[in-house]
């Protein structure tokens, strides 16, 4: 059975994550599947600027950056229950499909099943995002390059709504075609739909082997090769910076 | 003069646009958008915005110029159409 890269990158600076990110779509290691769990803080999407999408005077303590790819805000308040995942994959129209909107589909097919591991009502909602009984559970973005695709995504445990909404300025438009009156009846999260906290750990493994069983290959453990580390300490600045958070 | 709009928003099947329009003599001079829609290849999308200034503030002015650079760039945004960028763009100048 094929092999590919697992890492498990477990709490981390959010500026740290994404260079990690960028590097190993860039870098030719082979298809990979990766977690983290980010420290306090807010992942801008591609287009979004920073001054338009968030209360930023309400934004102390939180590490802002932005990723490479598309989508709205990320964010991870100081409780840290929140999986997110990264897949790097090669476009070949088999397990990964040149179009977009199936190739979002296939991988979060394996949060879907994960979901529905635990007795869940879970679907997917074009264009990016997982739903349980049409409430988002997780969000999803996806960027291209040479071929490959890189997609991230959250799987949300524990969510404080009242802090997101605090933070960020987020106009009612959002929600009007979503047959929901706000963001509150639209969200949801793991710990509420079971009743009760699962370990993280536990929860990981399910995905890992549903990820397993949708691409049918083996995942073995590894970790930054050293050109993704070399990659990854040239692209630090980057995401540490002012012009790229505040462009 | 130069006038500088409110905020547009229009929400496509693929995300919030948010627009912000400067205009002058009927032109647009300055414009940013922000938004959480996708766009590939998303270094394109610097190409619209630039491209946008210098032209008339009118509708098929604003799309005609953005479904030319769609075409140029091969650009792909699922759920958001260059209808839906001149949309917001003017929600943005109708205030």
């Amino acid at each position: 059975m094929e092999e590919w890269r697992f890492i498990d990158f477990s709490l981390v600076d959010i500026r740290d994550m994404m260079a990690m990110d960028e590097a190993i779509l860039k870098s030719d290691e082979g298809n990979t599947f990766f977690f983290w769990t980010p420290k306090k803080s807010i992942i801008l999407g591609f287009f979004q600027k920073a001054q338009v999408e968030l209360n930023i005077s309400q934004c102390e303590g939180y590490t802002i950056t932005r990723r490479i790819s598309g989508g709205g805000i990320a964010f991870s308040d100081d409780r840290c229950r929140q999986i997110n995942y990264g897949v790097v994959g090669t476009i070949d129209n088999e397990l990964f499909p040149m179009d977009i909107i199936e190739s979002y589909k296939q991988i979060c097919g394996v949060l879907i099943d994960t979901l529905i591991h635990y007795n869940l009502n879970a679907a997917f909602r074009p264009i990016n995002d997982v739903v349980v009984d049409n409430k988002k559970i997780s969000g999803n973005a996806q960027t291209r390059w040479e071929g490959k695709l890189l997609q991230n995504g959250t799987l949300l445990l524990d969510f404080d709504i009242e802090e997101m909404l605090r933070i960020s300025n987020i106009p009612k438009e959002k929600f009007m075609d979503k047959k929901i009156a706000s963001i509150r009846e639209g969200l949801t999260w793991l710990d509420r739909e079971l009743g009760e906290q699962h370990d993280m750990e536990e929860i990981k493994n399910v995905m890992k082997k549903k990820f397993e069983e949708r691409f049918s290959i083996r995942l073995k453990t590894g970790s930054l090769s050293e050109k993704e580390i070399k990659l990854t300490n040239s692209l630090l600045p980057k995401y540490y910076s002012h012009v790229w958070v505040y462009r | 003069m130069e006038i500088k709009t409110p905020q547009g928003i229009h929400k496509s099947k693929g995300g919030l646009i948010r627009s912000f329009v400067t205009i002058e003599k009927g032109m647009i001079k300055e414009i940013s958008i922000s938004g959480d829609f996708f766009l590939f290849p998303e270094e394109a999308f610097f190409k619209i915005v630039e491209e946008l200034k210098g032209i008339k503030a009118k509708r098929e002015d604003v799309e005609q110029k953005i479904k030319e650079i769609y075409t140029r760039e091969n650009i792909q945004s699922p759920g958001t159409t260059p209808f839906d960028f001149a949309e917001s763009i003017m929600k943005a100048l109708e205030g």
